[in-house]
């Protein structure tokens, strides 16, 4: 049984990520590749030298764009999702369930009416193309993630904790820092990676309310695409893929419910 | 210096009270158990003293101020919760520095202090210990440590003692005792265990239904209950009823001379422990009853004995008593116990 469990564990590994990375990376590496063969005709580093000399400053844009626009995403997400997770965590109030309705809409809800809808008013407001509309879009997506995690987190914390650091001498501000914050610190890393993720992969609601002004990684990807250079946009694939890849494994450790074990 | 004085309080949970004119004063290098079964509110008043709670009326007295308004950070009671609450993320000599940081003592100061606590705790060496990797009875000390380290005027425990086993709570009861002794700190503390109350502390103060119905040393209590209730949870189940006559408290079972001078003709409610009532197998000259049940208890038994009516519990060295057997009972007067108001 267990090794069958494991078989099957490495089968999924292999089909869902190492496949299609494998054929991510050879397309990076071919100049030629038509369709009924196997391998690529010819290998070249014409898509990477493409990517890092005549397209480096503008991928390089890209990658700083995206960059910001998810570390602003995220920030802004866990000092939101962290304070409301902690009111629908602990305490008891009427609106509990409509809240929860509430913040599910913008996932139930098709991205694309979400980005629609919001960018008549963003045009209004003057948030249309700026960078802190694109952000503003990419919270109503990331937030309600943030918060579903962070609400998770407070509902199995014990308040007792900051009761007992209050009576040892704690003051409000010392117990949100030495008490709170390290006791959820797993649940804040992990909602602080989903929010970051989520806007890092965002493309629609950044082609629409960016406009193409604010060009993150993926408007970029698309384009390429577009254009029908596959080395190419394989490549830029790649490079879009990094970031987050480390990102996950940076965090990988506080994944799981073992980090916050211990926390009742 | 540690008093503390409480003054009316009474406690609310949402419109319902929980804590109702509560009076309780604890002297100077004191240890005081608060006794009563678990949901009456102990933890509460215990909450109330920390500041975690505030009190709907009354007053709460440390060292002759009054400390109603204070936060729980300015007030120099220390709670130590039930459960031992050892921050995860801290070892074992930063979980007790904690207090100390909050204060912003310096390193050297804290160290130092630390050390001493840790030896007075018999926790030494274990200053870089991972929370998790404590026992149980570690735990409970190292949050005793937290707290001590700060010298609070009033240590607040609550059940200190009830997530350990039965031997480790001995050893944790011995060390309490050794270090209130030691440091002379004064000691509120919850417990719902009787034994418990009455071996480690000075005073005790029985809590039932969000009333405290008696304060006094330990041996008062237990001999001298004020009413029926407080006889009852230590214990002394037997209770008889009789009437007041020329100084002497009559009923079928006893003829007991008494001091309570206006009860002429009134209805009492006296008390005798089982281990005070005698048993014999010889009903002869004493009062006649069967053996209803026995438990074997070890050094005891505990025997049930129907007489006239009423069902005696009896506490006796000797196991030599079967069901259905016609034993003889006497309750020496000097033994039962009359309480002065009706029930």
């Amino acid at each position: 049984m267990r090794t069958l469990n494991r078989n099957i564990t490495a089968a999924a590994l292999i089909t869902s990520v190492v496949l299609p990375f494998a054929v991510l990376i050879m397309w990076s590496f071919s100049t030629r590749w038509f369709y009924p063969q196997l391998w690529p005709e010819q290998w070249g580093l014409r898509a990477w030298h493409y990517v890092f000399n005549t397209a480096g400053t503008q991928i390089i844009a890209g990658l700083v764009q995206s960059m910001l626009v998810a570390l602003a995403t995220a920030g802004i997400s866990v000092v939101l999702g962290v304070p409301a997770g902690r009111a629908l965590g602990l305490y008891d109030f009427k609106a509990k369930d409509t809240i929860s309705v509430i913040l599910m809409l913008p996932v139930i809800v098709p991205p694309l009416c979400v980005a629609m809808g919001l960018h008549l008013w963003f045009i209004r407001l003057e948030l249309a193309e700026t960078f802190i509309g694109v952000v503003l879009v990419h919270l109503t997506f990331c937030l309600p993630y943030s918060v579903f995690v962070m609400w998770g987190v407070f509902s199995n914390y014990n308040p007792d904790y900051e009761n007992q650091a209050r009576s040892l001498g704690a003051n409000s501000r010392q117990i949100i820092t030495q008490v709170m914050l390290p006791l959820t610190l797993p649940g804040i890393v992990v909602a602080g990676l989903f929010s970051f993720l989520l806007s890092w992969s965002q493309y629609l609601s950044t082609l629409i309310i960016g406009g193409g002004r604010v060009t993150t990684l993926p408007i970029l990807l698309f384009a390429l695409m577009g254009s029908g250079d596959r080395p190419v946009a394989a490549a830029v694939s790649l490079v879009f893929v990094a970031p987050a890849f480390v990102a996950l494994l940076f965090s990988a450790r506080y994944l799981g419910g073992k980090s916050i074990a211990g926390v009742r | 210096m540690g008093e503390l004085l409480l003054k009316n309080i009474t406690i609310r949970y949402g419109g319902t009270p929980v804590i109702r004119d509560f009076n309780l004063e604890v002297n100077d290098g004191e240890m005081v158990a608060l006794l009563g079964p678990s949901g009456t509110g102990k933890t509460t008043v215990l909450k109330a003293v920390a500041g975690l709670i505030r009190p709907h009326r009354g007053q709460i007295f440390i060292d002759g101020q009054p400390v109603n308004h204070l936060p729980p950070e300015k007030r120099s009671a220390v709670m130590v919760f039930q459960k031992s609450l050892l921050f995860p993320f801290l070892n074992v000599a930063q979980n007790i520095a904690f207090g100390l940081r909050m204060q912003g003592l310096p390193g050297r100061d804290a160290r130092q202090k630390i050390q001493e606590i840790m030896e007075l705790t018999e926790l030494a060496g274990l200053q870089q210990r991972k929370v998790h990797e404590l026992s149980g009875g570690q735990q409970q000390r190292v949050s005793l440590a937290r707290a001590l380290v700060l010298k609070p005027a009033i240590l607040l425990l609550d059940e200190p003692l009830s997530n350990l086993d039965a031997n480790l709570r001995q050893q944790m009861r011995e060390l309490i005792q050794d270090i209130q002794a030691a440091t002379r700190i004064t000691t509120l503390f919850v417990t719902h265990d009787q034994a418990e109350a009455l071996m480690i502390s000075h005073r005790v103060g029985l809590l039932l239904d969000g009333r405290l119905r008696q304060v006094g040393e330990p041996r008062d209590l237990f001999y001298r209950p004020v009413d029926p209730a407080v006889a009852r949870f230590f214990g002394g189940c037997n209770f008889i009823r009789g009437r007041i006559q020329d100084g002497h408290f009559h009923s079928e079972f006893a003829t007991v001379p008494t001091s309570h001078p206006n009860g002429n003709g009134h209805l009492r409610t006296a008390a005798i422990r089982p281990e005070d009532v005698v048993i014999t197998s010889e009903s002869s000259h004493n009062l006649p009853g069967r053996v209803q049940k026995i438990n074997f208890e070890g050094s005891t038994s505990r025997v049930w004995v129907q007489c006239q009516g009423n069902c005696f519990v009896v506490l006796t060295a000797d196991a030599d008593f079967a069901p259905g057997q016609k034993v003889g009972l006497q309750l020496p007067p000097e033994k039962i116990r009359i309480f002065p108001a009706e029930e």
